[in-house]
């Protein structure tokens, strides 16, 4: 009996010490799978999306390669392999390309490849569907309404029956009350509403009056629903990667379409971001916006190798912050030679989805940062901008301490010919 | 009756007022359009009017001419065999003289987006396969196929796209491509040894 229970339990240990070494054999297969798919095969293939070679998901259903001897023959030299073997032939045709050898990779290292591509094709699947924030819609401000709405009623309602009760105990005491003047006769009621509405409706002519020929806020609706928030917030993608012309030009360069296709060629829909939402509320579909794209630059997405960029159309972005023609405004004078960000005059970009204009762009706001700004004086031999060691009078004043700093108004930033001729 | 009037008046401008979209669409009117909007032909604006005038405005520069300052023209096309060729074309800049601070700056907007700060082809467009791109950028330090490959083949690629990657043509004049690939040859130089990058820092 007992010599039955100590055999039992050496059995369910050695059961499980076969199962976990097993088991951490199986994860390794997966975890030196994904190491040698990441060094050697990413580049090209991805697991789910064809990419300059095909996906590799369920490829042990295609083709020969559930036998793996005929996918390491593949793997270390393509050219032999696709002599014999029209299949890759076809391969090759559609994608453009024949993929590079990889003499070194064993008979094992397919093996755990494919576990990683099994487990990955897997796990990917389920994925989707995370993320799912409703927007904050703002209920505050209804709900407030409604109560200053409720709460005015009722003080009418209280100042009548006051008036009614007055009236009602003046009768009791016998006082004679004159006929009552109707609200809009009294003289007080009408001085008072018409200084309120004099008040009022002057301040709303001048408001607009100076906001006539700004554009503070202005927020176009563009041709594709083209995020900022998602590409340089999320993505960090360098505000100069697209607008690189700040650096030498008059003008932030708008990039043209074969700009977006370098990433977009590969990146065929919006998946791992947040939910996209326009300033309306309605959902926007990243991935019907990415087609968009492709219908402008003439990619077809199940074709790529067939893209011609020269046959690419402008997508024509509406302009946002406008001067007049009168003012004159160089980027590459403020982003490089002035070290001002984009955020100072453009604002939060990183965190809008559309942009809108956050700066006035009047002339009051941009003499005032002329004002307050410090150029990058060459103070002393080390630092600063070596342009500035023609200002002998400023170096001079600096040494006798008449002054301490030199800003952008010192050097004619409030000078009307810098901007207007 | 007539103060029945007034009040939907009053309700009626109210709800009209609410019911406007707070979100600016219209970039509203100007005091005098003539100082405004400008006669002369403005970057960007469409060109079609000045077709139709019969002005032909040429967008890009004559074909076989060099801008001052600039390094000399590519000489190979885009196909296999301007590929297999381009190995022998030499980096016609000088590494000593190469601002590499500016060259690092093109690299770091251009290329560190996928290719990664560390040139190691985990930027984050990649971040380790979490990112939006689907396919590897490639290490271009610690890689030793891309340690080896010729400058000018690096620069074909630059130059057209390859695989995955797009032409940077249109972002980087020809010198600023040879200065990106003289900031990565340096990169990968200093990686082999640490020592040589002070010594190969101009100025």
């Amino acid at each position: 009996m007992i010599h039955k229970h100590v055999f039992a339990k050496r059995f369910l240990i050695l059961l499980i010490s076969f199962l976990s070494v097993s088991f951490s054999l199986f994860a390794q297969d997966i975890a030196a799978g994904k190491a040698l798919f990441m060094g050697k095969c990413a580049s090209c293939h991805n697991v789910l999306k064809d990419g300059t070679g095909p996906a590799l998901k369920g490829l042990e259903e295609r083709h020969k390669w559930a036998d793996h001897k005929e996918l390491q023959a593949w793997i270390n030299n393509p050219a032999a392999y696709m002599a014999k073997d029209p299949y890759t032939q076809g391969l090759k045709a559609k994608y453009g390309s024949m993929m590079t050898a990889f003499s070194e990779i064993t008979l094992p290292d397919v093996d755990n490849i494919v576990a990683y591509i099994n487990d990955a094709a897997i796990v990917k699947a389920v994925a989707p569907g995370a993320g799912t924030a409703e927007p904050e819609g703002d209920q505050n401000a209804v709900i407030f309404g409604i109560i200053s709405l409720v709460l005015g009623v009722i003080a009418l309602i209280l100042m009548q029956v006051n008036s009614n009760l007055k009236r009602l105990s003046d009768e009791k005491d016998g006082l004679k009350t004159p006929a009552p003047i109707p609200f809009f006769r009294n003289k007080t009621n009408i001085a008072l509403i018409s200084i309120v509405f004099f008040v009022f409706g002057g301040y709303m002519v001048a408001k607009g009056a100076i906001g006539m020929g700004r554009q503070k806020e202005y927020q176009p609706e563009q041709p594709i629903y083209y995020s900022h928030k998602v590409h340089a917030g999320i993505n960090q993608i360098n505000c100069m990667y697209c607008h690189g012309n700040v650096w030498e030009s008059k003008h932030a360069a708008i990039p043209s379409t074969n700009v977006c296709m370098n990433c977009h060629k590969a990146i065929n829909a919006y998946e791992k971001g947040p939910k996209l939402y326009d300033e309306e509320g309605k959902e926007i579909n990243g991935t019907a916006e990415i087609a968009k794209l492709y219908k402008y630059a003439g990619f077809d997405p199940n074709n790529p190798n067939q893209w011609d960029p020269s046959m690419a159309k402008p997508i024509e972005w509406v302009k946002i912050h406008n001067l007049p023609d009168h003012v004159y405004f160089n980027h590459a004078q403020h982003v490089r030679v002035g070290n001002v960000q984009c955020q100072s005059c453009h604002g939060e970009i990183t965190d809008m989805h559309e942009v809108k204009q956050v700066a006035d762009l009047s002339m009051g706001w941009c003499i005032n940062c002329h004002r307050e700004t410090k150029v990058n004086f060459n103070y002393d031999s080390t630092g600063g901008n070596k342009f500035y060691s023609l200002y002998e009078k400023f170096h001079d004043d600096l040494k006798s301490g008449k002054m301490d700093s030199v800003k952008v108004k010192d050097i004619g930033g409030l000078e009307c010919q810098k901007c207007h001729y | 009756m007539k103060r029945l009037l007034i009040f939907s008046g009053m309700l009626a401008t109210t709800l009209g007022w609410m019911g406007c979209s707070e979100v600016r669409r219209d970039p509203g009117t100007v005091y005098m359009p003539d100082m405004n909007y400008s006669r002369a032909y403005e970057t960007y604006a469409s060109t079609e009017a000045l077709k139709q005038a019969g002005v032909n405005y040429t967008a890009t520069p004559v074909s076989g001419t060099i801008a001052q300052g600039e390094a000399p023209a590519y000489p190979y096309r885009n196909d296999s065999a301007g590929y297999a060729m381009s190995a022998g074309v030499k980096n016609p800049l000088d590494p000593t003289t190469v601002d590499l601070k500016e060259a690092e700056r093109l690299y770091l907007v251009n290329c560190g987006i996928c290719h990664g700060k560390k040139l190691d082809g985990n930027g984050p467009l990649w971040n380790d396969g979490n990112g939006p791109y689907p396919s590897k950028p490639i290490a271009l330090v610690g890689d030793e196929k891309y340690e080896a490959m010729a400058a000018g083949t690096m620069f074909h690629s630059l130059t057209y796209g390859k695989n995955a990657m797009g032409s940077y043509a249109s972002q980087l004049s020809t010198k600023q491509r040879w200065m990106v690939i003289t900031y990565i040859k340096n990169q990968q130089g200093a990686k082999a040894a640490p020592a040589a990058e002070t010594a190969a820092k101009p100025m």
